[in-house]
Parts: structure tokens; sequence; C-alpha cells
């Protein structure tokens, strides 16, 4: 039980968190299905970041092991702050795609707001 | 296959890896897999591998863990020479230098102790303690390192020469259950898995 008390928990305010969603805030159940949606792509982004800073990390630090003779260690990478970094990065540029797609004309973006639900622009 | 559908199944892959890591025995089984079994045999050496000290010279956690296992052997009477590995950081003491100050404080004659200060990685140590060790006539060697790290060091020392005796530090314990702990194991056996990837891809196993 212990090591699921964290699960539990995340789960009993996620579910918290949708009936307030859905009877105060009043939130669209489908809003939430594309909201899922999104936080899966933001996701996604943030792994795609992180093993593009892995990668480049890599390469930089042989980079500079050959070229200067100066001894940096692999495991500078082996640190959890890069996993953070990596999702803002990701965050920023969901965003940034977001906002940039309507003046493009390519999607609609769905923009929640507490007072007005949530509208399409 | 649209950019989108893309990025949803890397974020879906992403989290799925995160709940198996950090909330089911996963990682604990991952490991029992990695780890090297220990071997403790009579032999020439007891080499104690680094692991890490700050500059203020505070010895890691894991540099600590492997320095007492190499002491205790050396004590039990299974080699006549420690062995004992490690660098030093921002003009710092080096790690070697305080392991071997904490063996002679914890009763092991300076006769018995030797100190190598200049690797800075695993191949490196054991290039540097096979042109140090192997003139000495000392092949058979007790190899003191992580548990998860000990497959790929005793390869690596193999190749250089020596007769390795696997002694790995019980750094992990395998009912870590708490998403946390299991995380950081899983963080562990990644890095192992990323490193013995890159030696074999640059020759070095």
């Amino acid at each position: 039980m212990e090591p699921l008390f964290l699960l539990v928990l995340a789960g009993l305010t996620s579910l918290g968190a949708y009936l307030v969603g859905t009877h105060w805030l009043g939130l669209s159940r489908r809003d939430l299905r594309i909201a899922v949606g999104k936080m899966l792509e933001c996701a996604g982004m943030t792994l795609l970041f992180f093993i593009i800073n892995l990668g480049g990390g890599v390469i930089a630090i042989l980079a500079v092991r050959t070229l200067t003779g100066t001894f940096l260690t692999l495991y500078l990478l082996n640190d959890v702050a890069l996993l953070g970094l990596s999702l803002l990065q990701a965050l920023a540029l969901e965003w940034w795609r977001g906002f940039s797609a309507p003046r493009h004309g390519r999607r609609s973006v769905h923009v929640c707001s507490p007072r007005e639900g949530t509208r399409r622009r | 296959m649209s950019w989108t559908t893309i990025s949803r199944a890397l974020g879906g892959a992403g989290y799925a890896l995160f709940f198996a890591a950090a909330f089911t025995p996963l990682p604990n089984l991952l490991a029992g897999w990695l780890v090297s079994p220990a071997r403790l045999e009579q032999a020439d050496a007891i080499v104690v591998l680094s692991a890490g000290i700050e500059p203020d010279g505070m010895l890691s956690d894991a540099s600590l863990r492997r320095t007492v296992h190499g002491i205790t052997l050396a004590r039990q009477g299974l080699a006549p020479l420690l062995v004992l590995s490690g660098s030093g950081r921002d003009g710092g003491p080096t790690e070697a230098a305080v392991r071997a100050a904490l063996a002679h404080d914890l009763g092991l004659p300076r006769e018995r102790i030797l100190t190598e200060t200049g690797a800075h990685t695993t191949r490196e140590e054991a290039a540097r303690l096979s042109m140090a060790l192997r003139p000495r006539g000392i092949r058979r060697i007790l190899l003191v390192t992580g548990a998860l790290h000990t497959a790929r060091a005793r390869l690596v020392f193999e190749r250089a020469g020596f007769t390795v005796f696997p002694a790995p530090v019980e750094d992990w314990s395998h009912w870590v259950a708490y998403p946390e702990g299991r995380l950081e194991l899983m963080r562990g056996i990644l890095a192992e898995v990323f490193g013995t990837v890159y030696y074999r891809a640059a020759g070095y196993l």
C-alpha cells in the first residue's frame, strides 16, 4: 500500500479537480479529452527535447575533451535538472505553436477561460 | 503520421515509463539482472574505483560505501594491497588521498595502501592501474565498485589484463519500494546502460 500512496493521493485530487471543473467551473468533458491530448503532446515534446539535450550534451562534452584536452565528465548530463529544463522548453514551444497557429490559418486554438468556459478562437 | 500523433505517442511512452519506473518493481527486476554476483577470493590487490568527491573534501555517499567495503575486505586479509582511486575537483583534495587517510584511520598500515589520482573515467582507471600494478606482478584483483557499475568495470579491467573478482558494493536495496527510490534506481540503470553502449561504440569493451 505505501508505494501506491502517492498514486492514490494524486488520483483522489485529480478526481476532485474533475468534479470542481465540471460542476463549478462549467468545463466541458469533451474539452478534457482535448486537454489530455495536449498534455501527451507536451510530454512527448519534453521527451524529445530531453533526447536532443542529451545528444547535444554528449557531442559537446566529447568535443571539449578532444579539442581542448580539458576533461568534462559525461555524468554532468546525469542530472534531473535536465529533465526540468526540457519540460520548460517543451512548454514554451507548445504555447508558441498554439498561439501562432490561428494567424497561419492552420487550426483553431482552445483557450480556457474560468469565466467564459471554453471558447474557440 | 502527423507530428501530433508522434508527439502524443512519445508522451504516452514517457508517461508509461514514468509510472512503470515509479510504481512497479520494474527497476528492482532490471537491477537484479544487471548486478554481478560477488566473487570474494584471495587476490593480489583490492582495487576500489572512484565515485566522486566534493571540492571541500567530502566523499560522496557512493565513494564512502566503496571505500569502507574495500577496507573491510583488506582487513579480512583477502589481499595484501588496497588500491584507492580518485582524482580531485576544483583544487580540492583528491578522492584517493581522502580515502587513504580514512583507511589509515581505520587501522590499515600505510604500506598496504596505494593511491591513483590521475584517472577520470573507468577506462582511464584500468589503463593507469595496469601500468602501475602489472610491473609489480599484480594480476588478480578484487574489484570494488557500485553494484550496477560492476559488469562494465569488470570487462574494462579484464581487457587491461587483470583477472577480476567482482566485489560489488550493495549501494541500492533490493527492497526499495518508494517511488523516489525506484526512480533513482531507474536513473542509475539507464546511466549504466548508456555507459555500456558508449563504451561498446567507442571500442573500449
